[in-house]
């Protein structure tokens, strides 16, 4: 059973923020918790499986984010507590569903979780979450530490079931994946019934129909969702979460929210200002309490924001002072603008300090030049040199391979448009820098789609499109649906490695399982893809051959679009990883090496790390350490150098 | 000759579209393949010398070296090539008689050699459906499947390359003017392998002034007619100046100047048209369709056909002046358009690496005039 269900009095235990979170939900009675993976959120969602039957609470992992969503609201709709978490980039999917849900309001109390990855350390972009509060005008939490986040959630639930509005709550890596002291406060009772009730006036938010919008008629819905903002801001006025700390009348005061507000508490403290500077700490950050700001404000001259991704706290807060200028006078504000903070990546305790040591001119080194010298030296001569790359026995090398053999034989500059998951790495070397496209999930089977209409513009250069299995329920079947019925020639490549595999396997709709691990129906995608009008073709990724060719006919053909499902587990699935199913080894008379003839194709371009160059003996070895015999490199071997031998 | 490796190959020939398409460079090493009548490289290979770059016929080609190794004599840019005796020939009585084109020359030497165990294998063309295929031969009767012309590029040399790959030696092989070019390089061992062989024991060089792109080829035929129902592609000797395709029922013909275009540029950059680094080169004959015109070159191919000819398998007869006159107007012909071509793109001498045909200056003069 999950610690994150003990009962009693004054339990402490060590939270990742993520845990918090759903300690916090768990606490506030959630009944719902919905998500599609992506790092930073996974856990949120894995930690509710764990307790789901025991505190009788409905967990998905839904097809993608606005389902997720969408699930979630229905509970709330129903008046259930529920909770859909997601990292920054599906808030962007969300977002259609969502604006109309800030519009049409909620009845059991509902917070959308969004962990965002500044530095972009887990995702193809740095994605800024917290403009979508004020664009879809619903308030905005984002707590500092472990214990407020957990406490603050059943404060946010509490504030969404008053004044009837989704409320947002901004985690980040450090937050999310950081681990602190949480100390617990009772469950409640886990009883709780769900009724959906529409019959009564149709602009009764609590009895009559949730409808997002009137036509021609804004002044109903919007107006009434600005009135719930003036009422959050009115709470956020006095919220307990926000917090100050310093002197009464400081040189220069901090505005930060969220990891930050640890960063400047500590930078603070490290250069010994703490009777120089005061740090606001703000976990109510959209709409912003005008009146608290605007009294601390007054309180000093200078001011320096620190925040990551977008200067979100930065522009808010500068309008309130530019509003409130004739009472407090003009303020110097430095921050991503003045370039004390840096506009992109993470923040830390060190860039804070910086940015604190230039302002009041306090010399701060972080680490001794010569201690930083030594770590360089070491780093460079006992970490092994690797580039981003497939783990050992990846099936999407293999895949790679066989699309980029393809390609080139075909020799017409055909293209692939990459998608999100681990295959996204095909654009570097790893993949064989095959993938030449690369956005947002889905985009790119509907990028591809698109190219395959350029021919009355003499564009003859064969698309291929990859995407996961789980990407494909995700978001690519309605771009498929896009180009079967517009005639689209391009081929999908269906990278089926059975699991959403870069975020740690979890299910999905084409799973046999569900995310408490029980029976689920697996839809089938090859049936999916036929249904749909494609032509479908199967083939073993690890086959090189016939993949090769399955693929060189289907790029031939100018018959709309075209599936190739590769069917091949993830590397680090159980089931590859209980047996090695082969010994494979090297014999190094027949290695070719450098020569002429081979060039070291396997260790060089193949790059499989379970392949190792030997520099003394100048020829190839197997790690067997991390080698899974998948047993593909023998075929890549020119002179039969490389032996499989099956394992009896 | 300056060796340079397969970047060098891809950027110069490769990518620079002056590739023929020959298989030189398949078939060597895992990087080079052949798809559909085009070469390409896979994956990238940065070694800075390579035979890839050493056997191909398209770039750093230096006639007067290879004349020097095969013929032990200066190249002079005569029409047709360093030769010991020329005819006029066909298969002999000890050959069936068989849907041969033209004389069946190269099917009755082919198939003298295997018989005589004078060569272990015989690398010929073939074909699936309109794609020719390379294959190795070892059985003398299956030399007749392979007969019959092909019109577009082969890889033929991959072939050759696998079978040396394998372990056969003495092959004899039926190449095109820039395979037999490819073969001779590959024979002169420019990479100063110690432990290279010569794997070849007889090269029949075909006459040819261009060959076709398959892709382009296939896709205007793909448009006029069902490609299965084809029978037969030919090409009769002038003053015709069509090309014929038989189909199930009828013939279809396209005049030469329509099919010129699928012409690949490579073909442009060839100064040879009777297969000149072979060590025997057969072609047609004008006028008489039934017989060809054979040119013998070194002594192995001399003696080759010494004996075939003595016990019944190949006859010969002297090739009349007036053919001889003008098979050499027309090679002297696509010699001067090579040249001239070469140098208008900058590709006579010039670049290390990057130069088609490396010439001295009184050759090319003489070939000019």
């Amino acid at each position: 059973m999950s610690f994150l269900i003990d009962e009693g009095k004054n339990i402490q235990h060590v939270l990742m923020g993520n845990e918090a979170i759903v300690r916090g939900a768990l606490e506030a009675g959630v009944n719902v918790a919905t998500g599609y993976p992506g790092t930073p959120s996974s856990e949120v969602i894995e930690a509710f499986s764990k307790v789901a039957r025991k505190r009788n609470v409905y967990v998905e992992w839904s097809t993608n984010e606005k389902v997720a969503t969408e699930v979630a609201a229905a509970a709330s709709f129903a008046g259930l507590r529920s909770l859909c978490v997601m990292k920054q980039n599906g808030v962007n999917v969300a977002s259609d569903f969502l604006l109309h849900l800030a519009s049409s309001g909620t009845r059991g109390g509902m917070l959308l979780v969004t962990c965002d990855d500044p530095g972009a350390l887990s995702s193809v972009n740095e994605g800024e979450s917290r403009l979508f509060a004020r664009l879809l005008e619903m308030p905005l939490l984002e707590p500092g530490d472990f214990q407020e986040t957990k406490d603050i959630i059943r404060w946010a639930y509490d504030l969404s079931e008053k004044i009837g509005i989704i409320v947002m709550l901004r985690s980040v890596t450090r937050l999310s994946h950081a681990s602190g002291n949480v100390r617990f406060g009772p469950l409640p009772e886990t009883a709780a019934r769900a009724k959906f009730t529409y019959d009564g006036p149709l602009l009764d938010p609590v009895t009559g129909p949730m409808i997002s919008m009137i036509p021609a008629r804004p002044e109903p819905t919007h107006g009434r969702q600005q009135e719930k903002l003036k009422l959050a801001k009115e709470m956020f006025e006095t919220c307990r979460f926000n917090t100050y700390t310093g002197p009464p009348e400081p040189e220069l005061l901090i505005v930060t929210s969220s990891i930050c507000s640890l960063y400047s508490r500590e930078a603070v403290d490290v250069l010994g200002l703490g009777q120089r500077v005061g740090v606001l700490k703000l976990a109510t950050t959209w709409p912003l309490p005008n009146k608290l700001l605007t009294k601390h404000l007054a309180s000093t001259k200078k001011v320096l924001f620190v925040e990551e991704v977008a200067p979100t706290l930065e522009d808010h807060v500068k309008v309130i002072a530019a509003e409130s200028m004739s009472e407090i006078g003009a303020k110097t504000f430095y921050g991503k603008k003045s370039g004390h903070v840096p506009s992109v990546g993470e923040l830390n305790p060190d860039i804070v300090i910086a940015a604190l040591s230039r302002l009041f001119d306090v010399p701060y080194q972080p680490v001794p030049p010569a201690f930083s010298e030594k770590v360089k030296g070491l780093a460079e001569r006992y970490a092994p040199v690797r580039g981003i790359m497939f783990c050992p026995g990846c099936p999407h090398r293999a895949s790679f391979w066989s699309i980029t053999s393809a390609l080139q034989l075909d020799a017409r500059q055909g293209f692939v448009c990459g998608d999100i998951g681990c295959y996204a790495l095909a654009a570097f070397p790893t993949g064989f820098s095959t993938n030449k496209t690369l956005h947002s999930m889905g985009s790119g089977s509907g990028l591809a789609s698109g190219f395959g209409k350029l021919k009355q513009f003499g564009m003859d250069q064969p698309v291929v499109a990859v995407c996961g299995d789980s990407t494909f329920f995700h978001a690519a079947m309605p771009a498929l649906a896009n180009a079967i019925h517009h005639r689209s020639p391009f081929t999908l490549v269906l990278l089926d490695n059975r699991g959403t595999a870069m975020t740690g396997f979890q299910p999905h709709p084409g799973s046999p399982t569900d995310v408490l691990g029980d029976p689920a129906p697996a839809l089938d995608m090859e049936k999916i893809c036929v249904a749909m009008g494609a032509k479908v073709v199967v083939s073993d990724p690890f086959d090189l051959e016939k993949t090769r060719k399955k693929l060189n006919r289907l790029l031939e053909s100018t018959e709309g679009a075209k599936v190739l499902i590769l069917r091949q587990a993830c590397a680090l699935s159980p089931e590859r990883r209980a047996k090695k199913k082969y010994e494979i080894t090297v014999d190094e008379d027949r290695c070719r090496g450098e020569n002429c003839g081979c060039n070291r194709i396997c260790t060089r371009i193949f790059g499989c790390p379970g392949l190792i160059w030997d520099r003394e003996k100048k020829v190839s070895r197997i790690d067997d350490i991390i080698c899974t015999a998948c047993g593909v490199c023998p075929d890549i071997c020119p002179a039969g150098a490389i032996i499989k031998k099956e394992v009896s | 000759m300056k060796v340079f490796g397969a970047g060098k190959l891809v950027d110069s020939v490769i990518s620079a579209g002056l590739c023929c398409g020959c298989g030189a460079c398949i078939n060597l090493c895992p990087y080079f393949h052949s798809y559909r009548g085009k070469t390409a490289a896979i994956f990238p290979c940065n070694l800075e010398t390579g035979r890839c770059f050493a056997y191909c016929p398209k770039v750093e080609l230096d006639p007067d070296a290879l004349s020097r190794f095969l013929f032990k004599q200066p190249y002079d840019g005569s029409p047709l090539g360093a030769f010991r005796s020329i005819h006029v020939s066909r298969a002999g009585a000890k050959v069936k008689k068989r849907a041969f084109q033209s004389g069946g020359t190269v099917s009755a030497i082919m198939y003298f050699a295997l018989r005589s165990k004078r060569i272990g294998g015989a690398v010929l063309t073939g074909k699936q459906g309109l794609l020719p295929v390379p294959s190795l031969v070892t059985r003398p009767a299956d030399v007749f499947r392979q007969s019959l012309s092909k019109y577009a590029a082969a890889p033929t040399l991959a072939a050759l390359n696998k079978a040396v790959a394998e372990g056969y030696g003495n092959l004899g092989v039926v190449a095109t003017p820039c395979q037999s070019t490819a073969i001779a390089q590959m024979r002169s061992n420019p990479m100063n392998d110690p432990a290279f062989k010569d794997p070849t024991a007889l090269v029949v060089g075909l006459f040819c002034t261009w060959a076709l792109d398959f892709r382009r080829f296939e896709a205007f035929l793909a448009e006029r007619m069902s490609l299965p129902d084809i029978v037969k592609v030919d090409i009769p000797p002038p003053p015709a100046s069509v090309l014929e395709v038989y189909l199930k029922e009828v013939k279809r013909e396209f005049p030469l100047d329509v099919i010129r275009a699928f012409v690949p540029e490579a073909c442009g950059y060839c100064p040879d048209m009777t297969a000149e680094f072979a060590d025997v080169s057969v072609g047609v004959l004008e006028g008489r369709p039934e017989m060809n015109t054979l040119i013998v070159r070194t002594e192995r191919g001399e003696e080759m056909v010494r004996e075939a000819r003595r016990l019944g398998y190949l006859e010969l007869d002297e090739l009349p002046d007036e053919n001889r006159d003008h098979l050499m107007w027309a090679a002297a012909n696509k010699k001067k358009r090579c040249i001239l071509r070469c140098r208008e793109a900058g590709r006579l001498n010039g670049e290390e690496g990057k130069a088609c045909l490396r010439l001295s200056a009184e050759t090319t003069e003489r070939i000019l005039k």
